[in-house]
């Protein structure tokens, strides 16, 4: 069985059409979204409705979070304070064009999705806005994987995809109790386990503008990263046209994050 | 040489920290740092006795180093200065009536102390918190998934993490491991990388107030490693009493002090 796993989507309804069709040309049997379907991007409406008229099962991404919940993030959720105040400017605009039902449904989504040995999340198992980069300390990774109890942890939220091998994992450890003077020699070893970023729909930064997501075949345990090419610059010209920071559609056209990167991307926000 | 002391939990109980703190003046090394893990206070009015007695060491004392605990970071949301809005999780645990009982229990001048205090501290490559790296609730045990250990303490990239949460003593070494990870992206596959972890430990310190008569605590000297974990018995039922009585003034006199 092919399982389709896409996320970030950010209003970007031409990118989500594009690789829709291409879903349906892979002949994927179940599709997945990991949330991010608002935000940035002029069509928060329309993907959300075409994510719920597909019946596409959906966790919730730190963007639809936020248009629920209202902004309540730290300066941290930002790698910088001009990314800070443009990312306010969208968050603002699509708070106000999205419809009542549109955010009554971004409400009700789940913060993680399981089906047999595959957990899909947003960020990380442990919070929306953590950002699962490949460079994250291999042992690290490999927590967010065991604490789901899967196999394979799928996540988005740095869109940039990439897939994630962490085989023959093992520690040595020493307990020493009160009052016990042996102390306990135990070991741990885990089994293959990946963390696959399905990327971005509709706000890439993997260096071009297609949108990318992944698939999943089960019966071979095969993994392809998918980059699909559509009219990114009709979503731009819809960026600019509604008024959103055209760096937004600068960046939607180059397939890159403006700004520096966080210093700390690992960093949770708690508040 | 530097000797630290490292406790947790008084949970309001004057008389077990009065104790811990005659057991660090007895140490043959003396120790020049005490770190004071959260939980100083519970829903008791004698936890302020125990704040004033922290705030106010005497001339041959260490002065104590304090991060937040569980019932610090509680009465900060019923004030309305915490994390969450809500005081979710000590309802959950201790009944709505907690909440009143946990209010009138510390007066409110001593509630800005309180915010004053540090989520954690962090000396040399050593963490000092109440929980860990996480929560301040997270109660990491000898019974913790080695990998979530490991987690806890690469998150503030520490060597070693002191925690009082459980209450236990316990010392938790990883001795070593290996992952091999390997990475593919659209434009490039890695080779498969053995990734080492160094040593780590992590180090539950003991309780002072909740079980009464017996506080423990840790002593830890960074420079050789060294981890003793020391037992404290006191008061009457123990034979403690009459020294106790001698060493120490009546409370009310104390707090004048």
């Amino acid at each position: 069985m092919k399982i389709a796993v896409m996320s970030c989507i950010h209003g970007n309804y031409e990118a989500l059409n594009a690789v829709l069709s291409d879903i349906d040309d892979q002949n994927a049997d179940k599709v997945y979204c990991l949330g991010d379907l608002v935000g940035y991007g002029p069509h928060p409406n329309a993907v959300v409705e075409m994510i719920r008229a597909l019946d596409i099962p959906t966790c919730q991404g730190c963007w639809d979070e936020d248009i629920v919940e209202g902004l309540n993030s730290c300066e941290c959720s930002y790698p910088s304070v001009l990314a800070e105040k443009r990312g306010k400017v969208a968050h603002d605009w699509t708070n106000q064009v999205i419809h009542p039902e549109v955010r009554e449904y971004l409400a009700q989504l789940p913060l993680s999705l399981r089906d047999d040995n595959l957990c899909f999340v947003h960020g990380s198992p442990h919070n929306q806005h953590e950002y699962l980069m490949p460079e994250v300390d291999a042992f690290v990774a490999m927590e967010r994987v065991l604490a789901t109890g899967a196999d394979i942890l799928f996540c988005g939220h740095t869109h940039v995809p990439y897939v994630r091998s962490l085989d023959v994992g093992q520690l040595q450890i020493r307990v020493k109790l009160t009052g016990k003077s042996e102390p306990q020699n135990t070991s741990f070893s885990a089994p293959l386990k990946r963390i696959v970023n399905a990327g971005s729909v509709g706000e890439p930064r993997h260096g071009r503008p297609n949108a990318t997501y992944v698939i999943y075949d089960n019966d071979t345990d095969q993994i392809t990263l998918r980059e699909v090419e559509y009219d990114y610059q009709k979503t731009c010209a819809a960026i600019i046209e509604n008024g959103l920071p055209p760096v937004f559609a600068w960046r939607l056209s180059k397939g890159l994050e403006y700004a520096e990167r966080a210093d700390d991307p690992t960093h949770v926000c708690e508040r | 040489m530097t000797n630290w002391a490292i406790l947790s939990g008084i949970e309001g109980n004057l008389a077990a920290y009065e104790a811990v703190l005659a057991d660090i003046k007895r140490q043959r090394q003396p120790i020049e740092e005490l770190y004071i893990l959260g939980d100083a206070i519970a829903a008791i009015p004698e936890s302020t006795n125990v704040i004033q007695r922290i705030r106010s060491p005497r001339p041959d004392e260490p002065v104590p180093q304090v991060c937040q605990g569980w019932w610090e970071e509680q009465l900060l949301i019923l004030h309305g200065l915490g994390r969450t809005g809500e005081p979710t999780e000590l309802i959950e645990r201790y009944g709505i009536e907690m909440v009143k009982t946990l209010w009138d229990a510390i007066p409110r001048e001593m509630v800005e102390w309180v915010r004053s205090l540090d989520f954690g501290l962090f000396e040399l490559d050593c963490l000092l918190i109440h929980g860990s790296s996480v929560d301040v609730g997270d109660e990491l045990t000898p019974d913790t998934p080695a990998i979530q250990m490991l987690d806890r303490l690469m998150r503030m990239d520490a060597n070693m993490l002191f925690c009082g949460r459980s209450g236990l003593t316990f010392q938790y070494e990883i001795q070593q491991g290996s992952v091999t990870s390997s990475i593919t992206t659209l434009d490039q596959v890695t080779t498969p990388q053995a990734i080492l972890v160094k040593p780590r430990q992590v180090i539950g310190v003991g309780n002072i107030g909740r079980i009464p008569g017996q506080a423990t605590y840790t002593l830890y000297n960074p420079y050789t490693n060294h981890i003793e974990f020391r037992t404290v018995r006191y008061g009457s039922g123990k034979g403690f009493q009459p020294l106790k009585d001698k060493l120490f003034p009546p409370l009310n006199n104390r707090l004048m002090t």
